[in-house]
């Protein structure tokens, strides 16, 4: 038994050691390290882009020397404050779409985390047969610049003196900015009521606004209240109108009586710049089959806006909102270079969708307040 | 008897003071309350019941819970230091407390398996341990250091009630046992399986002659059932709490469920570290311990707590717990396995040092002084780092001045800088850093913990703040304290403004306007009064009634034992066994 229990238990924790090895995936993840198929290299390029090792990542590539590898890195890791610097790759699935031997087409969807939630990206790549191993060919993007000029800034700013330093940012002390809910509309969705519409400024100062609803049952008592949170365009300068959506999750419109719209407006400081403008939209049919509203943002102003979000109206033939989404864009918007986004539109919405109504807001880290 | 200063035991006091001369300065810098994960959480616990000793319902944190979800011993007894010494003393004094009576448990528990000499080594080591100057100093577990000593300290008592029926044994063990419980139920839970089984195993080993095994059993099991309920009644509420609201929230991942062999830095965190120089002793402790008979109960113990300590490197933690995998860290586990060694490493001392003296000493000494350097070491060169250093007095003074206490609160990107805003800050928040309380659904739908470290929880964490962040109005949640820019796109495009900067600019505010003041959140959690009552008195009389048995109930001075020479040279031989007057 002495000597006995002593090899025993050795052995025994080995063995365990072992199991919990090959339990923890290592042997899938060597697998992962090889690049035998098309699909196998672009996991393994993937896996080093998730793990952040830049210079492995690209010795990878068929082009390596192609392809700078501050480039790359701009690529799937942004630059400039972009949404992709606030992001990290927290999965990736890859599937075949084409190999004839020697070349191949991966399709990628990038699930990444950001710090505005999660977002997809799908991207084709091209792959190599290079020896022994599939290696994948980065496309060579060149970056657009822009000729030196000056940008003069002429649009307006409303500026606003508190009463002292302690003073919440919203000016409590003055009338409220007249806004009016120009359009509110309930839809049921599979799993949810959606409350959407579009809010207006009347008034001739801008003004931080907020929309609520809360949902009532037939004897009056709520159900459930939501706001619009960035389904908004927060601050609204003189006339401008903005969209709202407001999600229930996992509320039946027959449980509902009626809706208590709920608009909050206070007169804050903004400015009218930077002016983004929106070109080139249209509903198209993207790679994986859904309906969506692409098109180009302009920055049009002289400084970088770090994170554009774009927020979308959807009018039927008669003018009414049927349908709201958004999308945040994971690029940053330099002067002048138009960028593309795309944002989603349920298919039973696309077909019933006349005419729609882009709105950006953005956020720019030198000035986030 | 003999005479050189290297065959004799270490006299008890001078291994207290050896813990008092450690761990005293060190403990007297407050190290911990700057470098460990939860020092603050177990203050701010403490700073609660200074305020409101029979009302465990604490609004501060979650939009209001009960800290009736974690026993509340060390806490109650750093609330009561604290009115002599302030909190943040009064945390290191308990401490302090805790690694001494850990050494004097690791003696007295030693002294069951080996002699009066090898019992003194094991003590003196433990004050040396690489697990315990992690889990003071890295992980800031004070309820796990302040429990395991008096469970260890009750051992023996058991294992005299269950050998030989010693009524007094049975008294104070089972007081010990309950005071245990009421500092940390899940090292008591675990105790009883990694370190009781032994103990039992070895009570029917040692069984007097003519005794029977199940007359041996019939003690135990009558202790275990006795202590049972005793535990069942002193932690009440806290049963009622975890009934009417089991853990049913998403798994939160924790790197002591990882395999610890994939990441090095894990590696070194969860097995280099704690074990240190112990990682020597292994091979030896595995071959000694199943050499004899006596030793073979406290082998298995240790084989299992080494096998949990692991984590997800092996399988059998995950066969054994099955869902609560997920929920348990395995850290502790090896402070089990340690404990565990430590008679059988203080044997293999005192064999090293009739072997070789003054060099085995020398050589014994700079293992046990490396490991502990190396832990404290680890500290600034591991790349986990806790954030429980921030200085954050500003965000104390923004929340407690001009009325900013009628609204709730968040912090994004604090870490465990959270529960020090929260110990001084008169606001309630509705984050928190105990994960077992949350009841929110903003927090229990997403796999992710604490709202302030969102970011590390990737998709999860940060869908979590956005759920939060929408109900801010109905959470009267006003004011945002970012340490972590990656925070302030979502804040930005949700409405909120940045008010105010501190520390030039590590640290920002947020407000949005619109949000009505904090008003109650209705709860079933809230304990009701006699459960406070109950709460505010037992446990904490149950320590005091512990240490009046030890006063007024003193131990019999246990005779010389026969003692064995290392190594045994054939044969099953006896390391050491009571001789009773």
């Amino acid at each position: 038994m002495k000597h006995f229990l002593p090899f025993l238990i050795t052995i025994a924790t080995v063995v365990l050691v072992l199991l919990g090895w090959v339990q923890s995936g290592v042997v899938a993840r060597e697998r992962m390290r090889s690049s035998r198929t098309p699909d196998e290299a672009a996991r393994l390029l993937l896996s080093q882009v998730q793990a952040r090792k830049w210079d492995f990542a690209h010795t990878l590539l068929a082009n390596t020397g192609e392809v700078e590898k501050a480039a790359f890195v701009r690529d799937v890791a942004g630059s400039n404050g972009s949404l992709l610097t606030y992001a990290s790759l927290e999965k990736f699935d890859v599937w075949p779409l084409h190999n004839n031997g020697r070349e191949a087409t991966v399709r990628v969807k990038l699930h990444y985390s950001t710090a505005v939630g999660p977002l997809d990206d799908v991207r084709d790549l091209q792959v190599e047969h290079q020896g022994e191993t599939w290696r994948v060919r980065w496309p060579t993007t060149t970056i657009a610049k822009v000729a030196p000029q000056v940008i003069p800034v002429n649009y307006l700013r409303w500026d606003v003196i508190n009463r002292n330093a302690e003073d919440d940012w919203g000016v409590q002390n003055v009338d409220s900015p007249q806004v009016r809910i120009l359009s509110m509309n309930a839809l049921q969705r599979p799993d949810r009521i959606v409350i959407l519409g579009e809010i207006v400024n009347e008034d001739t100062i801008p003004a931080y606004i907020n929309v609520g609803a809360t949902l009532l049952r037939p004897d009056g008592s709520p159900i459930a209240q939501e706001t619009s949170f960035d389904k908004i365009s927060h601050v609204l300068l003189p006339k401008q109108v903005s969209p709202y959506r407001i999600d229930f999750p996992g509320i039946k419109l027959d449980q509902v009586k009626s809706v208590r719209m709920d608009a909050k407006a206070m007169l804050v400081p903004a400015s009218a710049d930077p002016v983004i403008e929106v070109n080139r939209q249209k509903l198209e049919t993207d790679a994986l089959g859904k309906k969506v509203l692409r098109g180009d943002l302009v920055n049009q102003s002289g400084q970088i806006v770090n994170i554009p979000h774009v927020l979308a109206a959807y009018y039927d033939a008669n003018g009414k909102v049927i349908w709201v989404s958004d999308g945040y864009v994971d690029q940053e918007l330099q002067p002048q270079i138009p960028v593309a986004f795309a944002v989603d539109v349920p298919d039973d919405v696309a077909p019933k969708v006349h005419n729609y109504h882009v709105v950006v807001n953005h956020y720019d880290i030198n000035n986030a307040s | 008897m003999e005479t050189g200063y290297l065959r004799r035991p270490i006299p008890l006091a001078a291994i207290v003071l050896l813990a008092l001369v450690v761990h005293g300065p060190l403990l007297t810098m407050q190290l911990p309350l700057t470098t460990s994960y939860d020092a603050n959480l177990h203050i701010f616990f403490a700073s609660h019941y200074a305020h409101h000793w029979f009302d465990p319902w604490n609004e501060k944190w979650f939009a209001g819970f009960s800290q009736t979800t974690y026993p509340p011993l060390g806490h109650q007894w750093i609330a009561i230091f604290s009115y002599i010494v302030g909190l943040r003393e009064a945390y290191a004094l308990v401490q302090l407390i805790a690694v001494v009576l850990l050494a004097i448990g690791v003696y007295r528990f030693s002294r069951l398996w080996v002699s009066e000499r090898a019992s003194s080594y094991a003590a003196a080591f433990s004050v040396f341990l690489g697990a315990v100057a992690f889990l003071v100093y890295s992980a800031g577990q004070l309820s796990t250091m302040l429990s395991a000593p008096l469970y260890l300290l009750a051992l023996p008592y058991f294992y005299d009630w269950s050998r030989s029926a010693d009524g007094k044994g049975l008294l104070k063990g089972l007081v010990l046992i309950w005071a245990a419980a009421s500092v940390h139920h899940v090292t008591l839970i675990f105790g009883s399986v990694l370190f009781a089984l032994p103990v039992v195993w070895l009570a029917c080993i040692d069984r007097h002659e003519g005794r029977s095994v199940a007359a041996v059993l019939t003690r135990a099991i009558m202790f275990a059932v006795v202590a049972g309920i005793g535990v069942g009644v002193i932690l009440l509420p806290y049963w009622i709490a975890i009934i009417r609201h089991p853990i049913e929230q998403i798994p939160i991942p924790h790197a002591s469920r990882s395999n610890l062999l994939l990441n090095l830095n894990y590696l070194t965190n969860y097995f280099f570290v704690p074990y240190g120089a112990l990682i020597l002793a292994l091979p030896f402790v595995i071959w000694i311990g199943s050499a004899n008979r006596r030793l073979r109960p406290l082998l298995f113990g240790f084989w299992v707590a080494f096998l949990f300590g692991l984590g997800g490197t092996t399988p059998v933690p995950k066969w054994i717990f099955g869902r609560a995998f997920e929920i348990l860290t395995f850290e502790r586990f090896t402070l089990s396995a340690a404990l565990l060694a430590l008679p059988i490493v203080g044997l293999l001392a005192e064999s090293l040092l009739d072997r070789y003296r003054a060099v085995a000493a020398v050589g014994l000494s700079a293992a046990a002084a490396a490991t502990m350097a190396i832990a404290m070491g680890w500290l600034a060169w591991s790349p986990f780092h806790t954030l429980s250093g921030l200085n954050v007095d500003s965000v104390v003074e923004f929340l407690n001045r001009n009325g900013h206490d009628r609204y709730r609160y968040l912090t994004l990107g604090f870490g465990n800088a959270l529960p020090k805003v929260s110990t001084y800050a008169n606001a309630n928040s509705v984050d928190g850093e105990y994960n077992s309380a949350r009841l929110l659904p903003e927090m229990t739908h997403y796999g992710s913990a604490q709202l302030t470290s969102a970011k590390f929880f990737g998709t999860a964490g940060m869908e979590s703040v956005r759920a939060m962040l929408k109900h801010a109005n109905n959470y009267g949640l006003k004011y945002v304290f970012v340490h972590d820019p990656y925070y302030e796109p979502m804040l930005a495009f949700a409405g909120w403004r940045k008010i105010e900067t501190y520390d030039s600019g590590t640290v920002t505010v947020w407000s949005k306007e619109d949000v009505p003041p904090a008003r109650p959140i209705q709860s079933d959690a809230m304990p009701a009064p006699w459960e406070g009552l109950l709460w505010g008195t037992l446990p904490l009389g149950s320590s005091i009634l512990a240490i009046l048995l030890a006063l007024l109930l003193p131990d019999r001075v246990r005779a010389t034992e026969r003692v064995v020479e290392f190594p045994a040279p054939a044969g099953e031989r006896v390391y050491a066994r009571e001789a009773r007057g």
